[in-house]
């Protein structure tokens, strides 16, 4: 906030007028007369200005706000240079148009250079429109998220009598393979696993990299075993569909490694062109044309006044954080209770759970009491006093004796009784 | 410079014609508007800086007892100064008003009176004067913070000076009363009188009487122009506080009562706050202004937190006073600093003065001693009646090495020292 609030403390009464008998020279203690006209003689001086200059004070405001505005500045620039050199990569995995280690530009500016035409469609719009501009091509599909519902792999079925699936899911299968059946992940990602089977483009094969899905099929190659104990192919072939268990072998991070590069160009390179088919949600049903945006629907005067609030919450800011000069300093006395030791040594006490030493204490200062009430020079045997306050409380002596000079208590539930006792003793003997 | 709430206000207004006409056009124009106000408010307000800041302030007041701070404030500008002044008294300075707004004709001196209760003893302080002054529209401000420190010595209340007509009686009573037990060398010879009944007959003039043919008994007064220096203890034991006032606070108390008490018991009283030099020092020389002496130099004492220095006590005394005084030492008797520190120095203070060692007693202390109805409380009970027994025999210590001791709780040490010194004097040690 702006002001350091004052803490009011009650006010303390003001003291009593002196007693009239008083002498007069008592009375001085308030200001005396030489030393209040010395003081304000001095306090005369008029103070006009601080010495500075709206120059001066820009000057020094600038240079104190330095700092913070280079680091402004620095950032500003930061996130300048951030936007500019921001790419539209593409970083979708398996992507023919991504180079990172996850994509798959490599295999596809190969089989570009064979002479095979790509395309990368990104809606079944799309991808239809090139089979119908390109004839007989390869279907690549890639559908890891299960974006396209049944209708619209029927439509697929339908249009690409030749595809390459990579990892397709279960209802992708029924649709588009219903005879290639999964069998579940690999039980071992790493190694290499090998062709074992007759089909010419595995056999050139040879051995690919393992992992990824598994699947039965009419056609198997590149069998292993599967996580839950039985076997399958990472290689699996029906009819006009291939299926690729293990798209893994087809990114830029892993196509030189054994025979992956091999397989992939001779499974995706089979007809003259390739369309490569990775929906996206434009492809979720019911999704037609982008959609709307809702910024869109408020009226146009919202940025402005956004922006016009926002200065106004600046100055709102500067009219309320602008201090009234400096803060009031207030140098704090120390706040030390005296009885503060005595309050530790009783937790230690409790800590250490010093019942004798405690019960000692106690007894000490009530024997002393008692023999100073009781006239007894401080220096008198236990005996003598135990003796005198059964005299002087009408108690029997044994038992004054079995509370001043008997073996102290031992638990903390005893302690408690008996310095009660002791205390009513110490009463007894005040009041009789 | 600032901006106020009613420049907010207005750029809040300004939403309105952005809504009603969209675009970026009435966003610009209202801004152009305000920025305008803002510069004219700017050029046109009094400047700040060539306001002159006089103050003009008791040098001292009593705690307890309001002041007022008066600051007188000329506008030296040819324009009218409207302006919001701020006198930042710290907190316990008690300033009611500090902030106020004030309006000043060109050419004319205004008189700002902040009103102060302090809450604490000491001196206190303002380090500066704010002043903003407003330009005519009240949109935008200027503001300069002047070097204009004040400072204001708030004295120790003496609240126990309530004591003193009581005590000043005892005092008066002395005089002139017979010797009954009190006959040595530390009375004097004032006066005879008839003899009544009831006077020691040892104090009967016979040939006095003789001449007279009525028995006549002498009289003796006190003795008078003595030395009393009283020393307070402003270490780390001081800032202790029991029943919420330090140690020091009810050690001045105490030092004030005495020394009023035997400036008119005729002696000579010189006082020395000390832990390990000396903080304030106030000579008998100061006769007729004696409390105003002392309440100005206790006034800025706060506790020190380091470790008295009591071996350097000898020398200072011997530097106030050559001759044997009433030594009264204001400290604590917390065992421990008294046995490293006092217990050394004080047969060869004893030697040569009569020492009176006065302390507080902590009345908590005898509380949590009778309340035992738990472990807990047991246990607290024994702690304090371990201090309590530790006081004791740091008492008797004292006692043994020929010290006067007072162990008194806050609101009764003064007056019990006070009884103290009229009993010694009573007896003729001084």
């Amino acid at each position: 906030m702006s002001r350091h609030a004052a803490p009011r403390r009650a006010s303390t009464p003001p003291p009593s007028a002196l007693p009239a008998d008083l002498p007069a020279a008592l009375t001085a203690a308030g200001p005396a007369p030489a030393d209040t006209s010395a003081a304000r003689a001095a306090a005369a001086q008029a103070i006009t200005g601080d010495g500075g200059s709206v120059a001066a004070t820009g000057r020094r405001r600038l240079r104190r706000a330095l700092p913070g505005l280079l680091l402004a500045f620095v950032i500003a620039a930061v996130v300048v240079l951030g936007l500019l050199t921001r790419t539209d990569a593409d970083t979708t995995p398996l992507s023919p148009g991504n180079g990172t280690p996850t994509g798959a530009r490599a295999v596809a500016q190969v089989l570009e250079d064979e002479g095979v035409e790509v395309v990368h469609a990104r809606t079944l719009a799309d991808a239809e429109a090139a089979r119908a501009r390109l004839g007989g091509a390869t279907l690549f599909f890639s559908d890891p998220n299960g974006w396209l519902n049944e209708e619209q792999l029927s439509s697929l079925n339908r249009s690409f009598p030749s595809r390459v699936l990579a990892a397709p899911s279960e209802p992708q299968l029924l649709v588009l393979a219903p005879e290639i059946l999964p069998a579940g992940p690999a039980e071992d990602a790493r190694g290499t696993v090998r062709a074992g089977c007759t089909r010419e483009e595995a056999r050139a094969a040879g051995e690919i990299t393992g992992g990824g899905q598994l699947y039965s099929a009419p056609v198997e190659c590149f069998n292993s075993p599967a996580a839950d104990g039985g076997t399958g192919a990472s290689y699996a072939a029906v009819g006009g569909t291939v299926v690729l268990g293990n798209p893994g072998i087809l990114t830029n991070g892993t196509i030189e490694e054994a025979g992956n590069a091999s397989l992939a160009l001779s499974t995706l390179g089979a007809a003259e062109s390739l369309i490569w088919y990775q929906p996206t949600t434009a492809d979720l049903a019911g999704a037609t044309g982008p959609p709307a945006n809702p910024l869109q629907l408020l009226p146009d005067w919202v940025n402005t006044l956004m922006l016009w609030l926002l200065g106004c919450a600046l100055l709102a800011m500067l009219w309320r954080g602008r201090r009234l000069g400096p803060l009031a300093v207030e140098p704090l006395p120390v706040l030390v209770s005296a009885a503060e030791t005595a309050e530790g040594r009783a937790r230690l006490y409790q800590g250490s759970r010093a019942v004798r030493h405690a019960a000692a204490n106690l007894r000490a200062a009530t024997l002393s009491r008692a023999a100073a009430r009781l006239r007894l020079p401080p220096s008198s045997a236990r005996a003598a006093v135990v003796q005198a306050v059964a005299q002087k409380t009408g108690r029997r002596p044994e038992d004054v004796h079995s509370l001043l000079d008997g073996p102290p208590p031992s638990t903390e539930k005893d302690l408690a009784r008996w310095a009660q006792q002791l205390l009513d003793l110490e009463k007894e003997i005040n009041n009789s | 410079m600032a901006v106020s709430g009613r420049l907010v206000l207005l750029a809040l207004l300004g939403a309105l014609p952005i809504v009603l006409f969209p675009g970026a056009l009435p966003a610009v124009i209202w801004a152009g508007l305000l920025a305008a106000g803002v510069a004219v408010d700017l050029l046109l307000a009094a400047s700040p800086r060539r306001v002159g800041v006089r103050r003009d302030l008791p040098a001292t007041v009593r705690l307890g007892e309001g002041c007022t701070g008066t600051l007188l404030l000329t506008n030296d500008t040819g324009r009218t100064l409207r302006a919001t002044v701020r006198d930042p008294w710290q907190p316990s300075a008690g300033a009611a008003n500090s902030e106020q707004r004030v309006r000043v004709a060109a050419g004319r001196v205004h008189r700002m009176e902040v009103s102060l209760l302090p809450a604490r003893r000491g001196i206190l302080t303002s380090d500066s004067v704010t002043l903003r002054s407003h330009g005519p529209l009240g949109l935008a401000a200027r503001q300069v913070t002047l070097p204009a420190a004040a400072e204001l010595r708030v004295l120790p209340p003496f609240l126990s000076k309530r004591h003193l007509p009581s005590k000043l009686r005892r005092l008066r009573e002395l005089d002139g009363r017979a010797a009954v037990q009190i006959r040595g060398a530390g009375t004097e010879f004032d006066s005879l009188r008839d003899y009544v009944r009831g006077d020691d007959v040892r104090s009967i003039d016979w040939r006095a009487s003789a001449r007279r043919r009525d028995t006549v008994v002498r009289t003796w007064r006190p003795e008078r122009d003595r030395r009393v220096v009283i020393v307070l203890d402003t270490s780390r034991t001081s800032a202790a506080r029991i029943a919420d006032e330090p140690r020091l606070d009810t050690g001045i108390e105490a030092a004030l009562l005495l020394a009023v008490l035997a400036q008119h018991g005729g002696d000579k009283v010189d006082f020395l706050a000390f832990d390990r030099r000396l903080r304030a020092r106030v000579d008998s020389g100061a006769k007729a202004n004696l409390l105003n002496a002392l309440v100005r130099a206790m006034a800025p004492l706060e506790p020190e937190l380091i470790e008295a220095d009591f071996s350097r006590i000898p020398a200072q005394i011997r530097s106030v006073s050559p001759h044997r005084s009433l030594v009264v030492l204001l400290t604590s008797l917390d065992s421990g600093a008294v046995e490293e520190g006092l217990l050394p120095v004080l047969p060869g203070l004893t030697a040569q003065h009569l020492v009176v060692i006065a302390s507080v007693r902590d009345p908590r202390l005898e509380e949590l001693r009778a309340v035992r109805g738990t472990a807990a409380d047991a246990y607290r009970a024994a702690a304090a009646e371990r201090a309590l027994l530790d006081r004791e025999a740091v008492t008797a210590q004292l006692k043994q090495l020929g010290a006067e001791v007072v162990d008194e709780h806050p609101l009764e040490l003064p007056p019990r020292l006070a009884d103290t010194y009229i009993r010694l004097k009573a007896a003729g040690r001084l």
